[in-house]
Protein backbone atom coordinates (compact mmCIF):
# COMPACT_ATOMS: atom_id res chain seq x y z
CA UNK A 1 0.00 0.00 0.00
CA UNK A 2 1.56 3.05 -1.38
CA UNK A 3 1.44 6.05 1.28
CA UNK A 4 2.20 8.68 -1.22
CA UNK A 5 -1.58 10.74 -1.38
CA UNK A 6 -3.94 9.85 -3.48
CA UNK A 7 -4.13 11.94 -6.61
CA UNK A 8 -7.80 13.09 -5.65
CA UNK A 9 -5.94 14.67 -2.67
CA UNK A 10 -4.02 17.15 -4.74
CA UNK A 11 -7.34 17.94 -6.57
CA UNK A 12 -9.16 18.41 -3.31
CA UNK A 13 -6.55 20.64 -2.12
CA UNK A 14 -6.64 22.73 -5.11
CA UNK A 15 -9.95 23.23 -4.77
CA UNK A 16 -9.83 24.45 -1.71
CA UNK A 17 -6.87 26.91 -2.11
CA UNK A 18 -9.37 27.95 -5.39
CA UNK A 19 -12.37 29.07 -2.67
CA UNK A 20 -10.21 30.72 -0.23
CA UNK A 21 -8.13 32.41 -3.14
CA UNK A 22 -11.28 32.65 -5.58
CA UNK A 23 -11.84 36.06 -5.31
CA UNK A 24 -8.37 37.29 -5.93
CA UNK A 25 -7.79 35.25 -9.56
CA UNK A 26 -11.29 37.01 -10.92
CA UNK A 27 -10.64 38.38 -14.54
CA UNK A 28 -13.96 40.63 -14.22
CA UNK A 29 -16.11 42.42 -11.52
CA UNK A 30 -18.42 38.59 -10.95
CA UNK A 31 -21.16 41.42 -10.13
CA UNK A 32 -20.99 43.99 -13.20
CA UNK A 33 -23.98 43.21 -15.31
CA UNK A 34 -23.08 44.51 -18.91
CA UNK A 35 -26.23 44.71 -21.18
CA UNK A 36 -24.58 44.50 -24.30
CA UNK A 37 -22.58 41.02 -23.22
CA UNK A 38 -25.00 39.02 -22.53
CA UNK A 39 -24.93 35.32 -23.18
CA UNK A 40 -21.80 35.89 -24.91
CA UNK A 41 -20.21 32.41 -26.08
CA UNK A 42 -17.09 30.69 -24.25
CA UNK A 43 -13.82 32.15 -25.52
CA UNK A 44 -15.25 35.57 -26.36
CA UNK A 45 -13.15 38.42 -25.55
CA UNK A 46 -12.37 39.39 -21.94
CA UNK A 47 -14.89 35.90 -21.19
CA UNK A 48 -12.99 32.64 -21.70
CA UNK A 49 -16.81 31.20 -20.17
CA UNK A 50 -18.65 33.58 -21.85
CA UNK A 51 -21.38 35.56 -19.63
CA UNK A 52 -24.57 34.83 -17.81
CA UNK A 53 -28.21 36.44 -18.86
CA UNK A 54 -27.14 39.85 -17.56
CA UNK A 55 -23.60 40.36 -18.85
CA UNK A 56 -21.91 38.94 -15.89
CA UNK A 57 -18.24 36.90 -16.58
CA UNK A 58 -18.94 33.60 -15.87
CA UNK A 59 -15.36 32.35 -14.77
CA UNK A 60 -15.36 34.81 -12.26
CA UNK A 61 -18.59 34.33 -11.07
CA UNK A 62 -17.91 30.43 -10.99
CA UNK A 63 -14.91 31.26 -8.87
CA UNK A 64 -16.40 33.57 -6.52
CA UNK A 65 -18.84 31.14 -6.21
CA UNK A 66 -16.08 28.32 -5.12
CA UNK A 67 -16.09 30.16 -1.36
CA UNK A 68 -19.69 29.89 -0.27
CA UNK A 69 -20.27 26.60 -2.27
CA UNK A 70 -17.90 24.31 -0.76
CA UNK A 71 -18.29 25.51 2.74
CA UNK A 72 -21.75 25.35 2.56
CA UNK A 73 -20.84 20.92 2.16
CA UNK A 74 -18.20 21.20 4.49
CA UNK A 75 -19.55 23.12 7.54
CA UNK A 76 -22.41 20.55 7.46
CA UNK A 77 -19.78 17.97 7.89
CA UNK A 78 -18.06 19.44 10.25
CA UNK A 79 -21.49 20.31 12.48
CA UNK A 80 -22.83 16.63 12.00
CA UNK A 81 -19.16 14.66 12.75
CA UNK A 82 -18.99 16.39 16.02
CA UNK A 83 -23.31 16.02 16.64
CA UNK A 84 -23.26 13.09 15.81
CA UNK A 85 -19.87 12.09 17.76
CA UNK A 86 -21.13 12.92 20.45
CA UNK A 87 -24.63 11.44 20.12
CA UNK A 88 -23.28 8.43 19.01
CA UNK A 89 -21.01 8.03 22.34
CA UNK A 90 -24.20 9.03 24.71
CA UNK A 91 -26.09 5.96 22.95
CA UNK A 92 -23.19 4.07 22.96
CA UNK A 93 -22.32 4.45 26.56
CA UNK A 94 -25.64 5.87 27.94
CA UNK A 95 -27.56 3.09 29.12
CA UNK A 96 -30.29 1.34 27.35
CA UNK A 97 -33.13 4.06 27.74
CA UNK A 98 -30.50 6.80 25.97
CA UNK A 99 -29.85 4.25 23.64
CA UNK A 100 -33.52 3.79 22.83
CA UNK A 101 -34.56 7.09 22.60
CA UNK A 102 -31.63 8.03 20.35
CA UNK A 103 -32.31 5.38 18.23
CA UNK A 104 -35.76 6.00 17.43
CA UNK A 105 -35.29 9.75 16.85
CA UNK A 106 -33.09 8.90 14.49
CA UNK A 107 -35.21 6.68 12.75
CA UNK A 108 -38.08 9.09 12.39
CA UNK A 109 -35.23 11.18 10.25
CA UNK A 110 -34.05 8.20 8.17
CA UNK A 111 -37.60 8.12 7.39
CA UNK A 112 -37.21 10.92 4.89
CA UNK A 113 -34.98 11.11 1.66
CA UNK A 114 -32.04 13.20 2.30
CA UNK A 115 -33.37 16.22 -0.01
CA UNK A 116 -36.76 16.42 1.40
CA UNK A 117 -35.41 16.56 5.03
CA UNK A 118 -33.23 19.44 4.23
CA UNK A 119 -36.09 20.78 2.50
CA UNK A 120 -38.22 20.39 5.71
CA UNK A 121 -35.47 21.88 8.13
CA UNK A 122 -34.81 24.82 5.43
CA UNK A 123 -38.49 26.25 4.75
CA UNK A 124 -38.64 27.25 8.88
CA UNK A 125 -35.03 29.24 8.21
CA UNK A 126 -34.65 32.31 5.83
CA UNK A 127 -33.06 31.30 2.55
CA UNK A 128 -28.87 31.91 3.19
CA UNK A 129 -26.04 29.22 3.98
CA UNK A 130 -27.36 29.24 7.61
CA UNK A 131 -30.01 27.49 6.41
CA UNK A 132 -28.33 25.11 4.26
CA UNK A 133 -25.48 24.61 7.02
CA UNK A 134 -28.34 24.03 9.79
CA UNK A 135 -30.83 21.65 7.30
CA UNK A 136 -27.65 19.78 6.03
CA UNK A 137 -26.26 19.33 9.27
CA UNK A 138 -29.12 17.67 10.43
CA UNK A 139 -29.58 15.20 7.32
CA UNK A 140 -25.86 14.00 7.83
CA UNK A 141 -25.59 13.84 11.81
CA UNK A 142 -28.09 10.60 12.01
CA UNK A 143 -25.77 8.79 9.60
CA UNK A 144 -22.45 9.72 11.34
CA UNK A 145 -24.50 9.34 14.78
CA UNK A 146 -25.06 5.34 13.68
CA UNK A 147 -21.06 4.96 13.00
CA UNK A 148 -20.28 6.68 16.37
CA UNK A 149 -22.73 4.35 17.84
CA UNK A 150 -21.45 1.13 15.57
CA UNK A 151 -18.05 1.82 16.40
CA UNK A 152 -19.00 2.30 20.23
CA UNK A 153 -20.78 -1.01 20.70
CA UNK A 154 -18.18 -2.68 19.43
CA UNK A 155 -15.85 -1.85 22.39
CA UNK A 156 -17.90 -1.20 24.86
CA UNK A 157 -17.22 -4.16 26.87
CA UNK A 158 -13.56 -4.40 26.33
CA UNK A 159 -11.12 -4.78 28.82
CA UNK A 160 -9.39 -1.71 28.72
CA UNK A 161 -13.03 0.02 29.52
CA UNK A 162 -13.06 -2.08 32.54
CA UNK A 163 -9.38 -1.37 33.51
CA UNK A 164 -10.36 2.45 33.45
CA UNK A 165 -13.58 2.04 34.94
CA UNK A 166 -12.10 -0.18 37.82
CA UNK A 167 -9.39 2.28 38.63
CA UNK A 168 -12.15 4.80 39.26
CA UNK A 169 -12.51 7.17 36.09
CA UNK A 170 -15.74 8.50 35.40
CA UNK A 171 -18.19 8.14 32.99
CA UNK A 172 -16.96 11.38 31.45
CA UNK A 173 -13.28 10.74 31.57
CA UNK A 174 -13.96 7.31 29.92
CA UNK A 175 -16.13 8.76 26.82
CA UNK A 176 -13.11 11.23 26.39
CA UNK A 177 -9.96 9.68 27.18
CA UNK A 178 -10.87 6.33 26.51
CA UNK A 179 -13.90 6.00 23.62
CA UNK A 180 -13.17 9.50 21.87
CA UNK A 181 -10.05 8.77 20.42
CA UNK A 182 -10.75 5.42 19.31
CA UNK A 183 -13.97 6.71 17.20
CA UNK A 184 -12.46 10.04 15.95
CA UNK A 185 -10.85 8.12 13.07
CA UNK A 186 -13.15 6.14 12.27
CA UNK A 187 -15.38 9.11 12.23
CA UNK A 188 -12.77 11.32 10.17
CA UNK A 189 -12.74 8.66 7.49
CA UNK A 190 -16.60 8.12 7.13
CA UNK A 191 -16.85 12.46 7.56
CA UNK A 192 -14.22 12.51 4.38
CA UNK A 193 -17.05 10.49 2.21
CA UNK A 194 -19.72 13.01 2.93
CA UNK A 195 -18.03 15.70 2.06
CA UNK A 196 -18.93 15.11 -1.83
CA UNK A 197 -22.55 14.29 -1.35
CA UNK A 198 -22.84 17.29 1.12
CA UNK A 199 -21.71 19.80 -1.73
CA UNK A 200 -23.97 18.61 -3.93
CA UNK A 201 -27.10 18.71 -1.59
CA UNK A 202 -25.93 22.28 -0.67
CA UNK A 203 -25.81 23.38 -4.39
CA UNK A 204 -29.28 21.89 -4.79
CA UNK A 205 -31.16 23.35 -1.88
CA UNK A 206 -29.22 27.18 -3.86
CA UNK A 207 -31.09 25.76 -6.92
CA UNK A 208 -34.18 24.85 -4.79
CA UNK A 209 -33.80 28.62 -3.56
CA UNK A 210 -33.28 27.91 -0.48
CA UNK A 211 -29.63 28.56 0.24
CA UNK A 212 -27.85 30.98 -0.52
CA UNK A 213 -29.79 33.70 -2.02
CA UNK A 214 -29.06 35.98 -5.69
CA UNK A 215 -27.14 38.66 -6.92
CA UNK A 216 -24.80 35.95 -4.18
CA UNK A 217 -22.52 33.73 -6.23
CA UNK A 218 -23.21 29.99 -5.90
CA UNK A 219 -23.19 27.45 -8.26
CA UNK A 220 -26.43 26.12 -7.75
CA UNK A 221 -28.06 29.09 -7.24
CA UNK A 222 -25.64 29.96 -10.91
CA UNK A 223 -27.00 26.73 -12.13
CA UNK A 224 -31.11 28.45 -11.52
CA UNK A 225 -30.42 31.54 -13.51
CA UNK A 226 -28.82 30.38 -16.35
CA UNK A 227 -31.33 27.59 -17.12
CA UNK A 228 -33.42 29.26 -19.24
CA UNK A 229 -30.90 29.94 -21.28
CA UNK A 230 -30.02 26.31 -21.81
CA UNK A 231 -31.69 26.46 -25.06
CA UNK A 232 -29.88 29.21 -26.63
CA UNK A 233 -26.62 29.13 -24.82
CA UNK A 234 -26.26 25.83 -23.75
CA UNK A 235 -22.24 25.38 -23.36
CA UNK A 236 -22.56 28.19 -20.83
CA UNK A 237 -25.56 26.80 -19.35
CA UNK A 238 -23.96 23.67 -18.36
CA UNK A 239 -21.05 25.11 -16.92
CA UNK A 240 -22.35 25.41 -13.69
CA UNK A 241 -23.88 21.40 -13.49
CA UNK A 242 -20.21 20.44 -15.01
CA UNK A 243 -18.67 22.68 -12.37
CA UNK A 244 -20.50 20.82 -9.49
CA UNK A 245 -20.13 17.55 -10.54
CA UNK A 246 -16.44 17.74 -11.38
CA UNK A 247 -16.46 18.82 -7.38
CA UNK A 248 -18.41 15.65 -6.27
CA UNK A 249 -16.57 13.63 -8.38
CA UNK A 250 -12.75 14.86 -6.87
CA UNK A 251 -14.30 14.65 -3.46
CA UNK A 252 -15.92 11.44 -3.43
CA UNK A 253 -12.56 9.50 -5.00
CA UNK A 254 -10.72 11.14 -2.02
CA UNK A 255 -13.23 9.79 0.60
CA UNK A 256 -12.79 5.91 -1.02
CA UNK A 257 -9.12 6.50 -1.06
CA UNK A 258 -8.80 7.28 2.43
CA UNK A 259 -11.57 4.48 3.05
CA UNK A 260 -9.55 1.96 1.15
CA UNK A 261 -6.51 2.97 3.07
CA UNK A 262 -8.13 2.64 6.41
CA UNK A 263 -8.88 -0.92 5.87
CA UNK A 264 -11.98 -1.51 3.80
CA UNK A 265 -14.92 -0.12 5.64
CA UNK A 266 -17.72 -0.10 3.65
CA UNK A 267 -16.98 -1.51 0.28
CA UNK A 268 -20.28 -0.38 -0.82
CA UNK A 269 -21.79 2.44 -2.62
CA UNK A 270 -21.49 6.30 -2.77
CA UNK A 271 -20.21 8.20 0.45
CA UNK A 272 -23.94 8.51 1.32
CA UNK A 273 -25.73 10.07 4.40
CA UNK A 274 -27.91 7.09 5.14
CA UNK A 275 -25.57 3.98 4.36
CA UNK A 276 -24.07 3.10 7.70
CA UNK A 277 -27.68 2.83 9.05
CA UNK A 278 -29.06 0.05 6.30
CA UNK B 1 -43.70 -14.84 8.11
CA UNK B 2 -46.70 -13.46 8.94
CA UNK B 3 -45.55 -12.36 12.43
CA UNK B 4 -42.50 -10.98 10.20
CA UNK B 5 -44.77 -8.31 8.70
CA UNK B 6 -46.94 -8.11 11.36
CA UNK B 7 -43.91 -6.82 13.80
CA UNK B 8 -42.16 -4.67 10.87
CA UNK B 9 -45.95 -3.09 10.08
CA UNK B 10 -45.74 -1.96 13.86
CA UNK B 11 -42.44 -0.47 14.14
CA UNK B 12 -43.42 1.90 11.03
CA UNK B 13 -46.43 3.12 13.26
CA UNK B 14 -43.89 5.32 15.52
CA UNK B 15 -41.91 6.04 12.69
CA UNK B 16 -44.56 7.82 10.70
CA UNK B 17 -46.04 9.67 13.87
CA UNK B 18 -42.75 11.22 13.85
CA UNK B 19 -42.67 12.25 10.24
CA UNK B 20 -45.78 13.98 11.04
CA UNK B 21 -44.38 15.43 14.27
CA UNK B 22 -41.23 16.98 12.02
CA UNK B 23 -43.44 17.80 9.05
CA UNK B 24 -45.81 19.67 10.85
CA UNK B 25 -43.49 21.18 13.28
CA UNK B 26 -41.60 22.81 10.27
CA UNK B 27 -44.22 24.60 8.78
CA UNK B 28 -46.04 25.52 12.49
CA UNK B 29 -42.56 26.92 13.18
CA UNK B 30 -42.02 29.25 10.01
CA UNK B 31 -42.01 33.13 10.97
CA UNK B 32 -44.70 34.88 9.68
CA UNK B 33 -48.40 35.09 9.59
CA UNK B 34 -50.48 32.29 7.53
CA UNK B 35 -53.49 34.45 7.29
CA UNK B 36 -52.14 36.80 5.57
CA UNK B 37 -49.91 34.72 3.81
CA UNK B 38 -53.45 33.08 2.44
CA UNK B 39 -55.65 36.54 1.82
CA UNK B 40 -52.87 38.78 1.20
CA UNK B 41 -52.00 42.19 3.07
CA UNK B 42 -55.29 43.93 2.46
CA UNK B 43 -58.02 41.52 3.56
CA UNK B 44 -60.70 42.78 5.87
CA UNK B 45 -60.26 42.32 9.82
CA UNK B 46 -63.56 39.99 9.16
CA UNK B 47 -62.46 37.88 6.86
CA UNK B 48 -58.70 37.20 8.76
CA UNK B 49 -60.27 36.71 11.63
CA UNK B 50 -62.81 34.06 10.23
CA UNK B 51 -59.78 32.68 8.40
CA UNK B 52 -57.78 32.18 11.87
CA UNK B 53 -60.77 30.53 13.25
CA UNK B 54 -60.78 27.76 10.52
CA UNK B 55 -57.44 27.24 10.32
CA UNK B 56 -57.30 26.93 14.68
CA UNK B 57 -54.48 29.23 14.85
CA UNK B 58 -55.57 30.00 18.27
CA UNK B 59 -55.22 26.48 19.27
CA UNK B 60 -52.13 25.44 20.92
CA UNK B 61 -49.78 23.68 19.31
CA UNK B 62 -50.16 20.36 19.97
CA UNK B 63 -53.98 20.25 19.58
CA UNK B 64 -53.69 22.14 16.49
CA UNK B 65 -51.64 18.83 15.36
CA UNK B 66 -53.60 16.37 16.45
CA UNK B 67 -56.51 18.59 14.04
CA UNK B 68 -53.98 18.29 11.48
CA UNK B 69 -53.12 14.75 11.68
CA UNK B 70 -56.94 13.66 12.03
CA UNK B 71 -57.67 15.60 8.60
CA UNK B 72 -54.43 14.14 7.40
CA UNK B 73 -55.15 10.59 7.59
CA UNK B 74 -58.58 11.22 5.45
CA UNK B 75 -57.03 12.76 2.89
CA UNK B 76 -57.43 16.26 3.62
CA UNK B 77 -54.23 17.81 3.32
CA UNK B 78 -55.35 21.79 3.45
CA UNK B 79 -55.49 24.13 0.52
CA UNK B 80 -52.95 25.01 -1.27
CA UNK B 81 -52.03 28.95 -1.11
CA UNK B 82 -51.10 29.63 -4.93
CA UNK B 83 -53.54 27.21 -6.63
CA UNK B 84 -56.16 28.16 -3.85
CA UNK B 85 -57.33 24.58 -4.15
CA UNK B 86 -56.95 21.33 -1.99
CA UNK B 87 -53.70 19.98 -1.87
CA UNK B 88 -54.28 16.77 -2.21
CA UNK B 89 -56.06 17.34 -5.69
CA UNK B 90 -53.02 18.77 -6.33
CA UNK B 91 -50.74 16.16 -4.97
CA UNK B 92 -53.19 12.89 -6.89
CA UNK B 93 -52.68 13.16 -10.51
CA UNK B 94 -48.62 14.60 -9.27
CA UNK B 95 -47.92 11.27 -7.98
CA UNK B 96 -49.01 9.28 -11.07
CA UNK B 97 -46.62 11.22 -13.09
CA UNK B 98 -44.12 10.19 -10.27
CA UNK B 99 -44.42 7.00 -9.91
CA UNK B 100 -44.47 6.75 -13.76
CA UNK B 101 -40.94 8.37 -13.75
CA UNK B 102 -39.69 6.13 -10.99
CA UNK B 103 -40.88 3.47 -12.33
CA UNK B 104 -39.05 3.52 -16.07
CA UNK B 105 -36.15 4.77 -13.82
CA UNK B 106 -36.24 1.76 -11.59
CA UNK B 107 -35.97 -0.81 -14.73
CA UNK B 108 -32.67 1.03 -16.01
CA UNK B 109 -30.98 1.22 -12.38
CA UNK B 110 -32.23 -2.84 -11.74
CA UNK B 111 -31.09 -4.15 -15.81
CA UNK B 112 -27.98 -1.20 -16.07
CA UNK B 113 -26.63 -1.57 -12.47
CA UNK B 114 -26.41 -5.49 -12.85
CA UNK B 115 -24.90 -5.67 -16.14
CA UNK B 116 -22.63 -3.08 -15.27
CA UNK B 117 -21.81 -4.90 -11.73
CA UNK B 118 -21.69 -7.78 -14.16
CA UNK B 119 -18.66 -6.58 -16.11
CA UNK B 120 -15.79 -8.56 -15.07
CA UNK B 121 -17.03 -9.74 -12.04
CA UNK B 122 -14.75 -13.26 -12.49
CA UNK B 123 -11.61 -11.04 -12.22
CA UNK B 124 -12.31 -8.44 -10.23
CA UNK B 125 -8.97 -6.68 -10.79
CA UNK B 126 -8.96 -7.51 -14.08
CA UNK B 127 -9.22 -4.38 -16.69
CA UNK B 128 -13.31 -4.66 -17.67
CA UNK B 129 -13.97 -4.69 -13.86
CA UNK B 130 -11.94 -1.99 -12.81
CA UNK B 131 -13.61 -0.05 -16.24
CA UNK B 132 -16.81 -0.80 -14.86
CA UNK B 133 -15.97 0.47 -11.43
CA UNK B 134 -15.00 3.62 -12.55
CA UNK B 135 -18.18 4.34 -14.73
CA UNK B 136 -19.88 3.05 -11.39
CA UNK B 137 -18.03 5.63 -9.24
CA UNK B 138 -18.96 8.59 -12.18
CA UNK B 139 -22.45 7.54 -11.67
CA UNK B 140 -22.61 7.82 -7.78
CA UNK B 141 -21.60 11.01 -7.73
CA UNK B 142 -23.19 12.24 -9.80
CA UNK B 143 -25.62 15.27 -9.02
CA UNK B 144 -29.28 14.41 -10.91
CA UNK B 145 -29.76 18.37 -11.69
CA UNK B 146 -26.37 18.46 -13.42
CA UNK B 147 -26.58 15.17 -15.45
CA UNK B 148 -30.10 16.33 -16.09
CA UNK B 149 -28.73 19.92 -17.92
CA UNK B 150 -26.15 17.91 -19.55
CA UNK B 151 -28.45 15.31 -21.50
CA UNK B 152 -30.45 18.47 -22.64
CA UNK B 153 -27.84 20.40 -24.00
CA UNK B 154 -26.51 17.28 -25.86
CA UNK B 155 -29.23 15.48 -26.77
CA UNK B 156 -32.06 17.70 -26.75
CA UNK B 157 -30.83 21.23 -28.00
CA UNK B 158 -27.61 19.82 -29.86
CA UNK B 159 -28.74 16.11 -31.26
CA UNK B 160 -32.30 16.84 -31.42
CA UNK B 161 -32.52 13.26 -30.23
CA UNK B 162 -35.16 13.68 -27.85
CA UNK B 163 -37.46 16.41 -26.63
CA UNK B 164 -36.06 18.53 -23.83
CA UNK B 165 -38.75 18.77 -21.40
CA UNK B 166 -42.46 17.74 -21.20
CA UNK B 167 -44.54 14.50 -20.99
CA UNK B 168 -46.07 14.87 -24.31
CA UNK B 169 -45.94 16.44 -27.84
CA UNK B 170 -48.33 19.74 -27.10
CA UNK B 171 -49.37 19.86 -30.90
CA UNK B 172 -49.93 16.43 -31.66
CA UNK B 173 -50.98 15.15 -28.18
CA UNK B 174 -49.04 12.40 -28.87
CA UNK B 175 -49.51 8.25 -28.34
CA UNK B 176 -47.46 5.74 -25.97
CA UNK B 177 -44.68 5.99 -28.63
CA UNK B 178 -44.18 10.09 -28.02
CA UNK B 179 -44.96 9.17 -24.54
CA UNK B 180 -42.28 6.54 -24.26
CA UNK B 181 -39.64 9.02 -26.07
CA UNK B 182 -40.37 12.69 -23.55
CA UNK B 183 -39.89 9.67 -21.06
CA UNK B 184 -36.16 8.42 -22.00
CA UNK B 185 -34.23 11.81 -20.87
CA UNK B 186 -35.76 12.75 -17.26
CA UNK B 187 -35.91 8.52 -16.73
CA UNK B 188 -32.24 8.07 -17.37
CA UNK B 189 -31.21 11.27 -15.64
CA UNK B 190 -32.83 10.15 -12.03
CA UNK B 191 -31.59 6.29 -12.57
CA UNK B 192 -28.22 6.89 -12.84
CA UNK B 193 -27.11 7.27 -9.15
CA UNK B 194 -29.14 4.43 -7.98
CA UNK B 195 -27.67 2.61 -11.10
CA UNK B 196 -24.15 3.48 -9.86
CA UNK B 197 -24.90 2.10 -6.53
CA UNK B 198 -26.16 -0.93 -8.13
CA UNK B 199 -23.83 -1.84 -9.90
CA UNK B 200 -20.97 -1.15 -6.94
CA UNK B 201 -22.95 -3.68 -4.83
CA UNK B 202 -24.44 -6.20 -7.18
CA UNK B 203 -20.41 -6.24 -8.88
CA UNK B 204 -19.11 -6.81 -4.99
CA UNK B 205 -21.35 -9.79 -4.28
CA UNK B 206 -21.48 -11.07 -7.83
CA UNK B 207 -17.94 -11.74 -7.62
CA UNK B 208 -17.43 -12.82 -3.88
CA UNK B 209 -19.76 -15.64 -4.78
CA UNK B 210 -17.92 -16.46 -8.03
CA UNK B 211 -14.74 -17.05 -5.73
CA UNK B 212 -16.60 -19.02 -2.97
CA UNK B 213 -16.69 -22.64 -2.77
CA UNK B 214 -20.26 -22.69 -4.01
CA UNK B 215 -19.10 -21.49 -7.37
CA UNK B 216 -16.11 -24.18 -7.23
CA UNK B 217 -18.80 -26.95 -6.50
CA UNK B 218 -20.65 -26.13 -9.41
CA UNK B 219 -17.80 -25.80 -11.57
CA UNK B 220 -15.86 -29.24 -10.21
CA UNK B 221 -19.58 -30.96 -10.55
CA UNK B 222 -18.66 -30.07 -14.18
CA UNK B 223 -21.27 -26.96 -15.04
CA UNK B 224 -21.48 -25.37 -18.00
CA UNK B 225 -19.95 -21.47 -17.29
CA UNK B 226 -23.23 -19.85 -18.24
CA UNK B 227 -24.89 -22.63 -15.42
CA UNK B 228 -22.21 -21.41 -12.54
CA UNK B 229 -23.03 -17.58 -13.74
CA UNK B 230 -26.81 -18.59 -13.39
CA UNK B 231 -26.49 -19.87 -9.85
CA UNK B 232 -23.97 -17.26 -8.93
CA UNK B 233 -26.37 -14.00 -9.86
CA UNK B 234 -28.97 -15.96 -8.41
CA UNK B 235 -27.12 -16.41 -4.84
CA UNK B 236 -25.76 -12.53 -5.49
CA UNK B 237 -29.08 -11.08 -5.99
CA UNK B 238 -30.21 -10.59 -2.56
CA UNK B 239 -27.66 -8.02 -1.61
CA UNK B 240 -29.45 -5.30 -3.83
CA UNK B 241 -32.58 -5.82 -1.52
CA UNK B 242 -30.16 -5.06 1.21
CA UNK B 243 -29.73 -1.32 -0.53
CA UNK B 244 -33.35 -1.32 -1.57
CA UNK B 245 -34.26 1.78 0.57
CA UNK B 246 -31.17 3.64 -0.42
CA UNK B 247 -31.88 3.64 -3.91
CA UNK B 248 -35.19 4.42 -3.25
CA UNK B 249 -34.13 7.60 -1.42
CA UNK B 250 -31.51 8.21 -4.11
CA UNK B 251 -34.56 7.46 -6.83
CA UNK B 252 -37.16 10.01 -4.76
CA UNK B 253 -35.19 12.77 -4.04
CA UNK B 254 -33.39 12.59 -7.67
CA UNK B 255 -36.95 13.24 -9.05
CA UNK B 256 -37.30 16.78 -7.01
CA UNK B 257 -34.44 18.19 -9.80
CA UNK B 258 -35.12 15.89 -12.80
CA UNK B 259 -39.13 16.63 -12.93
CA UNK B 260 -37.83 20.40 -12.14
CA UNK B 261 -35.19 20.36 -14.97
CA UNK B 262 -37.54 18.21 -17.40
CA UNK B 263 -40.66 20.30 -16.65
CA UNK B 264 -42.65 16.83 -15.48
CA UNK B 265 -45.48 17.47 -14.18
CA UNK B 266 -45.00 15.17 -10.76
CA UNK B 267 -44.86 15.97 -7.29
CA UNK B 268 -41.01 16.97 -7.32
CA UNK B 269 -41.75 19.67 -9.90
CA UNK B 270 -45.12 20.80 -8.09
CA UNK B 271 -42.46 20.58 -4.57
CA UNK B 272 -40.33 23.16 -6.68
CA UNK B 273 -42.82 25.34 -7.12
CA UNK B 274 -44.28 25.52 -4.17
CA UNK B 275 -41.20 26.53 -2.58
CA UNK B 276 -40.71 29.28 -5.22
CA UNK B 277 -43.90 30.55 -4.36
CA UNK B 278 -43.91 29.67 -0.63
CA UNK B 279 -46.76 27.75 -0.61
CA UNK B 280 -46.42 25.91 2.55
CA UNK B 281 -49.50 23.47 2.78
CA UNK B 282 -48.03 22.67 -0.64
CA UNK B 283 -44.55 22.05 0.53
CA UNK B 284 -45.75 20.07 3.68
CA UNK B 285 -48.22 17.37 2.01
CA UNK B 286 -45.72 17.33 -1.21
CA UNK B 287 -43.05 16.01 1.95
CA UNK B 288 -45.77 14.23 4.12
CA UNK B 289 -46.55 11.99 0.84
CA UNK B 290 -43.12 11.31 -0.50
CA UNK B 291 -42.09 10.44 3.33
CA UNK B 292 -45.33 8.22 4.28
CA UNK B 293 -44.71 6.54 0.64
CA UNK B 294 -40.64 6.16 1.32
CA UNK B 295 -41.59 4.63 4.67
CA UNK B 296 -43.99 2.20 2.79
CA UNK B 297 -41.96 0.86 0.22
CA UNK B 298 -39.19 0.40 2.43
CA UNK B 299 -41.58 -2.12 4.18
CA UNK B 300 -42.10 -3.71 1.21
CA UNK B 301 -38.26 -4.04 0.39
CA UNK B 302 -37.86 -5.35 3.92
CA UNK B 303 -40.45 -8.16 3.80
CA UNK B 304 -38.87 -9.08 0.40
CA UNK B 305 -35.85 -9.14 1.81
CA UNK B 306 -37.28 -11.86 4.56
CA UNK B 307 -39.17 -13.65 2.02
CA UNK B 308 -36.05 -14.28 -0.05
CA UNK B 309 -33.42 -14.86 2.99
CA UNK B 310 -35.20 -16.44 6.04
CA UNK B 311 -32.50 -15.76 8.43
CA UNK B 312 -33.74 -11.99 8.67
CA UNK B 313 -36.70 -12.96 10.18
CA UNK B 314 -35.85 -13.68 13.49
CA UNK B 315 -34.28 -9.89 13.29
CA UNK B 316 -37.13 -8.41 14.44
Amino acid sequence: MSRRPPLSAYAAAALLLLAVAGPLLTPDDPDAGNLRERLLAPGSAGHPLGTDTQGRDVLSRLLVAAGPSLLGGLLPVVVATLAGGLLGIAAGLGGRTTENVLLRALDVLYAFPGVLLAITVATVLRPGLLATVVSLSVVLTPAVTRVAFTEVRRIRTAAFLEAARVSGAGAASVAVRQVAPVVAPVLLVYASSLVGLAVVYAAGLSFLGLGVPPPAAEWGAMLDELRPSLLTRPEVAVLPAVTILVVSVVFNCLGEALRRRAGGGHEVGRPPAVEAAR
Amino acid sequence: MRRYLLRRLLLAVPTLLGVTVVVFAAVALVPGDPVTAFLGPGAPAEARERLAERLGLGEPLPVRYGHWLWHALHGDLGVSVSAQRPVADLLGPALGQTLLLAGAAFLLVITGGTLLGALGAGRPEGRRARAGRAVSTLAVSAPQYSVALLLIAVFAVALRWFPAGGTRDLFTGGGPADQLHHLVLPAVAAALVPLGLTARVFGAALSSVLHSDLADGLRARGLRRAAVLRHCVHNASPALLTIGGLQLAYLLEGVVFVETLFAWPGVGRLLYDALTARDLPLVQGGVLLVAVAFVGVNIVVDTAHALVDPRLRGAL
